[in-house]
């Protein structure tokens, strides 16, 4: 398959078949603004347009304005036909056997506008968040982790393959990647079997991370209105990869009855491009099988589960070599985001363009396929040791994590999300 | 001391006195562009017509920031922080007051009362700020006491975190409504039979629909990513209440909330009402909460600060035959953690807060049979009905049915200091 005329290393996330958005700026022009990322390079489509850059496409002033925002929301509530046309438009652009030389490769004067390295700007969070919620889809980490704490027979609940279990999390506290961490202190039951249970006021002493993937909202639903399995692709705008960094000591103590709180609203992670729905779906695939007959609003084509995605985490420390410490797939998941859109809105919830919904932890069956620390340490009990025979088994305080995925192996035809970081910082005092 | 007493002609009974002072967004037919108004007694003053017409002449410190009073939401007005609340509410009671000092600004302005006083009847309420996040906290502590006995006995009602922290959870801001917004009964989830095994849910529309009474906190100023707030300084980060009804679907609960808590079950509608009391125009209420016999730890120890107000709440029903009832009546002071705390606790680990967002206090009951905050309690979970007005009972919410809940502070000299109401009726639930 043919390339970009941009140059492109083969393991660029961001190869033709590609075309992710973001939202960037740099230091000749600190604005926020549209986005794409190519190769080693970003097209500022802010630019772009304002140059004519998309005269030949005869854009709408709809199209045009939303690409003069500090956020994509305007752009992804144009719809997905809009989203199609435009990221088809950009590939002719940039193909390496371009039929439109004109309008970007053969002109050095707009390439020196609008064309930059990668290294040379700061991306920011991509969509202005309404809502963020997180799901439980990833069913291995599920059992796992259930199992650890009440054993395999009642390691999952009831509901679990009936309905997507999910919960609201914190908006606010979602960071674009890069951004830093501080290790959060909270209430902690430094020894449960005290009685009566008297919390001390510490520092998280197992901060932990949370691999997933998780999709944007680009088109919402009125209030009383729900979304069917079959409409919810349209809703979906794109994907990003997601840390749902949890502090699991904090988690313990608070999550009764009303769920996880400060355990997760410290910081939410998510990599800063996104795949657009039209680049990921080709690798859709079958995921983890649901064997409970579902309720008629959530039945699904299992096909469409999973993803076809390898997915990564490396752990870097303060001084040291940088480990992979898990390798993991996207089919590693049993609800597909049509489902967890489906059953979030069967009661007349709104969804807005911009509202986020996190997968839950993707985690395989083995040692080295796992999406937290809980599990690869088998719930806190036996370190796993990093590349240079240091050991881990949660975070400790300068630690980096740095989550990767990509479809559609290497060179022309790889669709990827780039980096998902970020580094923890000790505790405030 | 005696009451404040305007020139305009306010009801007794009215919750908007010129004690109160509180803020919402409006429109009119005459003029459809939401904007910021101020309530006193039947009247809305609109303070964007207010401001144009020169009505803040003589308040300098306002001057600059007028164009917060056009906005579609209170949230510029807000982020000037309590300072300029303080001011503009006192300059707002002191331009209505009888033999006020700036009688020319208003009290002889004809032409500016005729284009600022609006009756409320004509106005269209709108949701008062935008809602970054909403969390939803649980500190009735007699509510949770309750309702945990309904379901474990009174061993075992309350978890053993329940008096270290006030247990909160996030809730859905898309789903934050005005009164008035009519609340579709959801479908969802449910077990016809909850000991039937194995369990077999069905899609239905929920049939146990219920109602909390809580008090809903607005912030006004923002807090950083990994700088928590202390509870030394919290109040400086609230703006003001409203009443807030987190409607819940009870059976839909049930199912769904093992183990990450509730969520289809909330989501579907939350109501609030439509003027935001300032916390100064509450201030002369401020009194303890329920006493807390757990010793909280440091971070959140408010030593013996009155952060809670004594307020009057009710909640009534009225069916669609019209008939309404009184079916409870109970105090803001149920309350085991105040606001401040709630902040405080929420951003201890770094959580970050923007202007607009929303706190609930969680369902106030009161402990008595009469001061319940929901249908859950009032009825012991569908086991005995409620008596209405004209003959009906009720076990949970049917189609039709409104459900009003009001809150006043009753001044010593009795100035009231009230929210308006914060309704919303029951509308059939969608063919499944």
């Amino acid at each position: 398959m043919a390339g970009s005329w941009v140059e492109s290393g083969k393991k660029s996330d961001f190869s033709i078949s590609n075309i992710p958005f973001g939202i960037i700026s740099n230091d000749k022009n600190h604005l926020h603004r549209p986005a794409i990322a190519i190769g080693d390079h970003v097209l500022d489509l802010q630019g772009f347009a304002a140059a004519g850059g998309f005269a030949e496409l005869k854009p709408s002033d709809a199209l045009l304005s939303s690409l003069n925002q500090v956020t994509l929301n305007d752009f992804a509530t144009l719809g997905r036909p809009v989203h199609r046309t435009v990221r088809k438009y950009i590939q002719e652009v940039l193909a390496e056997d371009t039929n439109m030389p004109n309008v970007l490769r053969d002109s050095s004067v707009l390439r020196e506008k609008v064309l930059f390295p990668l290294s040379s700007v700061k991306n920011h969070l991509p969509m202005a968040i309404g809502d963020y919620t997180d799901f439980f889809a990833g069913r291995h980490h599920a059992f796992t982790v259930g199992s650890l704490f009440r054993g395999p027979d009642n390691a999952l609940q009831p509901n679990y393959h009936h309905l997507p279990v999910g919960y609201h999390g914190r908006a606010s506290s979602v960071v674009v990647s890069g951004t830093a961490l501080h290790r959060p202190r909270g209430q902690i039951l430094a020894d449960p079997t005290a009685k009566p249970q008297r919390p001390t006021f510490e520092a998280s002493k197992r901060l932990d991370i949370e691999l997933e993937l998780a999709c944007f909202v680009g088109k919402g639903n009125a209030m009383g209105k729900p979304v069917s399995v079959k409409e919810a692709s349209e809703h979906i705008f794109g994907y990003v990869l997601m840390n749902d960094w949890s502090a699991r000591d904090i988690q313990t103590w608070e999550y009764v009855p009303l769920g996880p709180f400060n355990a997760k609203n410290f910081g939410t992670t998510i990599s800063p491009w996104i795949v657009l729905a039209d680049a990921l779906n080709p690798y859709m695939t079958t995921g983890i099988a649901n064997e409970t007959p579902l309720l008629e609003y959530l039945q699904e084509d299992p096909g469409r589960t999973g993803f076809e995605l390898s997915l990564e985490v490396d752990l870097a420390p303060l001084s040291g070599p940088t480990t992979t410490i898990s390798r993991t797939s996207g089919r590693n998941l049993m609800w597909s985001f049509a489902q967890m859109i489906a059953h979030h809105t069967v009661g007349g919830c709104p969804l807005r363009a911009g509202d986020l919904l996190g997968s839950g932890t993707i985690s395989g069956l083995n040692d080295d396929d796992r999406g937290s620390l809980l599990e690869m340490s088998k719930g806190g009990k036996t370190p796993f040791k990093l590349s240079d025979g240091s050991e881990r088994v949660f975070l400790k305080d300068n630690d980096s994590i740095n989550i990767r995925g990509w479809a559609g192996g290497e060179g022309a035809s790889r669709v990827g999300f780039g980096h998902c970081s970020g580094t923890i910082l000790p505790a405030i005092s | 001391m005696a009451p404040l007493r305007s020139w305009l002609n306010i009801e007794s009974s009215s919750d908007f006195s010129i004690a109160n002072i509180p803020f919402g967004i409006i429109s009119t037919a005459v003029d459809p562009l939401p904007r910021v108004a101020t309530a006193i007694g039947s009247l809305a003053l609109d303070l964007h017509a207010f401001a144009q017409g020169n009505g803040f002449a003589r308040l300098s410190t306002i001057q600059p920031h007028q164009s917060v009073f056009s906005q579609p939401t209170l949230n510029a007005f807000a982020a000037l922080g309590r300072p300029m609340h303080r001011v503009c509410r006192e300059y707002i009671q002191s331009i209505l007051l009888e033999d006020g000092p700036f009688p020319d600004v208003f009290q002889n302005n004809h032409a500016l009362q005729q284009s600022a006083l609006i009756p409320l009847e004509e106005c269209r309420m709108h949701l008062p700020m935008q809602i970054g996040d909403y969390t939803d906290f649980y500190a009735g502590l007699h509510h949770a006491y309750n309702v945990g006995v309904l379901f474990r006995g009174p061993q075992n009602a309350l978890q053993p975190n329940y008096k270290h922290l006030p247990v909160g959870y996030h809730g859905r801001a898309s789903s934050v409504v005005v009164s008035g917004t009519p609340v579709r009964r959801p479908n969802g989830q449910i077990l016809l039979d909850p000991t039937a095994e194995p369990k077999q849910p069905v899609l239905s529309p929920c049939h146990k629909l219920d109602i909390e009474l809580e008090l809903g906190c607005f912030v006004c100023k923002p807090s950083k990513l990994g700088e928590p707030v202390a509870i030394g300084k919290a109040a400086d980060y609230l703006f003001g209440l409203v009443l807030l009804n987190d409607w819940s679907a009870r059976d839909i609960q049930a199912w769904e909330y093992v183990p990450l808590g509730p969520f289809t079950s909330k989501s579907f509608c939350t109501t609030i009402s439509p003027w935001v009391v300032l916390m100064d125009a509450l201030e002369p209420f401020a009194t303890h909460g329920l006493k807390n016999d757990a010793e909280v730890l440091p971070y959140l120890d408010e030593k013996d600060r009155k952060a809670h107000y004594a307020i009057d709440l009710s909640v009534s029903l009225t069916t669609a035959s019209d008939k309404s009832t009184v079916i409870s009546t109970t105090s803001a002071k149920n309350l085991l953690f105040s606001f401040p705390q709630m902040l405080t606790h929420h951003t201890i680990g770094g959580c970050p807060f923007n202007v607009g967002d929303l706190l609930g206090s969680g369902t106030i009951s009161g402990e008595s049979a009469s001061g319940k905050g929901c249908l859950l309690e009032q009825t012991e979970n569908g086991k005995v009905a409620v008596q209405l007005e004209g003959g009906e009972q009720r076990s949970f919410l049917q189609d039709g049915d409104i459900i009003t809940l009001t809150g006043r502070c009753i001044g010593e000299n009795g100035a009231i200091v009230g929210f308006g109401s914060c309704t919303g009726r029951i509308e059939p639930a969608l063919k499944l």
